[in-house]
C-alpha cells in the first residue's frame, strides 16, 4: 500500500515539475506533452496495480517489478535514439547555417569593396 | 562555347603556414580560374593568410570538419554560377602544377567527377606511411568492388567537379568521410568518375587530422560508414 501512494506521490510531483517548467517557459508544450502523459500513465497504473500484475504475468513475468523495469528501460533505450535523432538533425541545420553566415558574410564584404569611398 | 567559370576550392583549418604558399603557387599557373579558400573555423591566421594571398575567403563560424568546408565552396560555386569546381586541401599536400592534369576530362566532358590519384604511375612523388597505405588499398578494393569505378586513392581530396556533380553535392555532401562516402554517392547519382595521376608532397608544416594512432579506428569507421552508404535510397540526379 505504501508504494503505491509513493508512485502516486512521485508522480504528481513529476508532473507539477513539469507543468512548473512550462509556466517558466523552461519547456514548449510540444515536449512537455510526452512528460505529462507518462505522469498519468504512472499515476493510473499505481491506481490499477492488480491490472499491471495480471498483464505481467500474462507475459510470462515472475514479478511485477521485472516487468516494469524490462518496459522502462525499452523505454528509455528507445527515447535516447529519439534524442539522437534530434541531435542529429539539429547538429544538420547548426552547419548549414554555419556555411549560410559563412556565404553571407562573404558576400557583404564584396558588396562593401564594390561602394565607393 | 567561352572558357568555363572555373573555381579551385581550398579547405583549410588551422593552416596559417602552408595556405598561403598553395594560394601563390596556383596564381602561378598560367590559365583563369578564382580560388576560395574556406576557413573552417580556424583559430590562426589562416584567413588573413589566404586573402593577403589574393584569394577570395569564406570563414565558417565554428569548424565543421571537411565535409562541411568542400560542401560550403559547392554551395558558393552553385550561387555564382561556376562550370566547374577543383578541390585541393589547403596543407599545401597537392602539387599545383597538376591542375590541369585534373581539370582535363571534366573539360573534354569525358567524366564528372575527377581524382587525382597518387597510386596510378609514374610512383615519383609521396604515397602517405606504409600504414596508412594498406588502409587506402583496402579502401579501394572495398569501393572499387561496390561502385564498379577503377579507384585506387579513394582518400584523395584532389578532384575536380563539373556543374551537375556541383549542384548535386551542393544539396547533399557527405559529412563524417567524405572523400570515399562521396565516390559512393557519385555512383548513386550516376555520375561518371575517374582517376588520373597526380604526385602529392609530404606536408610542408602540422600534422594531418587523422593521427597515426587513430587508423585502425578510422578504418573499421570508414568501412562501416561506406557499407551503410550502399543502403542509402537511390537520388534523382
Amino acid at each position: 500500500m505504501n508504494v503505491r501512494f509513493l508512485s502516486i506521490f512521485l508522480a504528481m510531483v513529476f508532473f507539477l515539475i513539469v507543468i512548473d517548467l512550462v509556466c517558466r517557459e523552461k519547456l514548449t508544450f510540444k515536449y512537455a506533452a510526452g512528460w505529462l502523459s507518462v505522469t498519468v500513465l504512472g499515476i493510473l497504473l499505481a491506481v490499477f496495480d492488480k491490472f499491471l500484475s495480471g498483464f505481467a504475468s500474462h507475459l510470462g513475468f515472475e514479478l511485477t517489478s521485472n516487468f516494469i523495469f524490462f518496459i522502462v528501460s525499452c523505454g528509455l533505450i528507445f527515447l535516447s535514439l529519439v534524442l539522437t535523432i534530434f541531435l542529429c538533425q539539429q547538429n544538420n541545420r547548426n552547419d548549414r547555417m554555419a556555411q549560410k553566415i559563412g556565404l553571407l558574410e562573404n558576400e557583404i564584404e564584396d558588396i562593401k569593396k564594390q561602394i565607393p569611398g | 562555347m567561352s572558357f568555363p567559370k572555373i573555381l579551385v576550392i581550398l579547405p583549410a583549418y588551422n593552416e596559417c603556414r602552408n595556405v598561403g604558399q598553395t594560394v601563390r603557387e596556383l596564381k602561378s599557373l598560367d590559365f583563369f580560374f578564382e580560388i576560395l579558400v574556406i576557413d573552417d573555423g580556424s583559430k590562426d591566421t589562416t584567413a588573413q593568410e589566404a586573402s593577403a594571398a589574393g584569394a577570395a575567403v569564406i570563414s565558417l563560424p565554428f569548424n565543421l570538419g571537411i565535409g562541411g568546408a568542400v560542401q560550403t565552396g559547392f554551395l558558393y560555386a552553385l550561387r555564382h554560377g561556376y562550370d566547374i569546381a577543383v578541390q585541393v586541401d589547403g596543407d599545401g599536400q597537392h602539387d599545383a602544377q597538376y591542375l590541369k592534369t585534373i581539370l582535363a576530362p571534366v573539360l573534354s566532358g569525358d567524366a564528372d567527377i575527377v581524382v587525382g590519384s597518387r597510386f596510378v604511375g609514374p610512383f615519383l612523388g609521396w604515397r602517405s606511411s606504409p600504414v596508412r597505405r594498406v588502409g587506402i588499398y583496402f579502401f579501394a578494393w572495398l569501393i572499387s568492388g561496390l561502385t564498379g569505378f577503377r579507384v585506387t586513392d579513394p582518400t584523395s581530396g584532389f578532384r575536380a567537379f563539373n556543374a551537375p556533380v556541383i549542384k548535386a553535392f551542393a544539396e547533399n555532401y557527405p559529412q563524417d568521410f567524405p572523400e570515399p562516402e562521396s565516390i559512393m554517392s557519385a555512383k548513386r547519382l550516376g555520375f561518371r568518375l575517374i582517376e588520373v595521376p597526380v604526385q602529392m608532397r609530404k606536408r610542408a608544416h602540422g600534422h594531418s587530422s587523422i593521427r597515426y594512432f587513430q587508423t585502425l579506428y578510422y578504418m573499421i569507421k570508414v568501412t562501416i560508414a561506406i557499407l551503410l552508404s550502399m543502403l542509402k535510397k537511390e537520388m534523382k540526379k
